[in-house]
């Protein structure tokens, strides 16, 4: 026998959240944003945005380097999906900028 | 909109997101679950803003989550995906209008059943350590040492992956339909175990085959490091793809 705890037991009728604790927040987004019926309805959820999120997850499963303790913060390094990526395309729109001459801030250049 | 059950269940009684009650809007054999939400939050723009905050995501993911599973004790429920929006009622009803006969289908199809999630976890160091190690006198016996290890190290890798195919058959076994999902990560579970199965069980509610199953699997790998974990009843997420 394995030395881990005894097995949970099935709850009958009784929600995942409601058996034994919240569920795991991995297993919920899982099933939220993964599974279940897509349909196009009338505020288009940027289904990029939605496939971004999904990519992350399954990259998540792909990738197991960095220990993060929820793991619901796994994009704040992404540049497709923090805030940080409009600063990311501030500073490369400042560096074309910079490149073809263009004075982008005021700055006196020559 | 959190899903679509049928137009005879009882239920829309829960709070849904930002705690507005949820409705069952009805048209003809089936209804949907919906809750009104305000645009500020849910537009375009402030959509993709939100979906991105780790904060707002878990609060609305798991609001949605307790919508449909409470409406799973009433009876079969078709679960949505998160951030399916429509922008009045009439829009709602015409959706179920043109695809009345599919969820019909699928709610029959899904009368009864659940699904729970199965996952298998392993332990390499319970898997078989190296065994103690020898006091080293002499190159060779490293160069023995470390092929002995390299040895163990891929013995438990085959281990790995027989381990979570043959638990999978088994569980498939127990239930009507059944799907594997990747692993999640360690970043993700936050666990010092890896997890080598992911997968997700359709059964009748109630049935007790697949909790047995588990058992069986727990008594037959629990000594070569292997524990599982039974979650759920869940809405049949995993059961609804291609179904619309």
């Amino acid at each position: 026998m394995s030395s881990y705890g005894s097995l949970p037991s099935v709850h009958g009728g009784a929600s995942p959240a409601q058996s034994g604790g919240p569920a795991q927040l991995a297993d919920v987004l899982e099933r939220v944003l993964d599974k279940g019926i897509v349909i196009v309805g009338d505020i288009r959820i940027n289904l990029l945005d939605i496939e971004l999120l999904t990519v992350k997850l399954r990259l998540l499963v792909a990738s197991a380097d960095k220990a993060r303790e929820l793991g619901i913060d796994w994009w704040s390094n992404d540049p497709f999906l923090s805030r940080g990526g409009g600063e990311q395309l501030e500073s490369r729109l400042k560096r074309l900028e910079e490149a073809t001459g263009i004075d982008g801030d005021g700055d006196e250049r020559r | 909109m959190y899903g679509v059950v049928s137009a005879a269940a009882a239920g829309g009684r829960s709070r849904g997101v930002g705690g507005n009650p949820v409705r069952l809007l009805v048209e003809g054999g089936v209804a949907a679950l919906i809750s009104d939400v305000p645009l500020e939050e849910f537009g375009e723009t402030s959509l993709y803003r939100n979906l991105n905050d780790p904060v707002w995501l878990e609060v609305t993911a798991r609001a949605h989550e307790r919508v449909v599973a409470d409406a799973l004790a009433g009876g079969a429920v078709v679960p949505f995906r998160l951030g399916t929006l429509y922008h009045a009622d009439e829009h709602v009803r015409a959706f179920l209008a043109q695809r009345q006969d599919a969820l019909v289908r699928l709610l029959n199809r899904l009368e009864g059943a659940v699904e729970l999630g199965v996952k298998a976890w392993f332990d390499r160091a319970l898997y078989g350590a190296p065994e103690a190690p020898a006091a080293v006198h002499s190159g060779r016996d490293y160069l023995v040492r470390r092929r002995r290890e390299a040895e163990l190290a891929r013995a438990a890798d085959r281990f790995r992956g027989e381990c979570a195919a043959a638990s999978h058959e088994l569980l498939a076994a127990a239930a009507q339909a059944s799907t594997v999902n990747p692993p999640q990560p360690r970043e993700l579970t936050g666990r010092p175990e890896q997890m080598i199965l992911n997968g997700a069980y359709l059964v009748d509610r109630g049935d007790d085959a697949l909790a047995a199953a588990v058992r069986a699997l727990e008594s037959r790998y629990g000594s070569r490091g292997v524990s599982y974990e039974l979650t759920g009843p869940w809405p049949p997420y995993n059961f609804v793809e291609g179904g619309v």
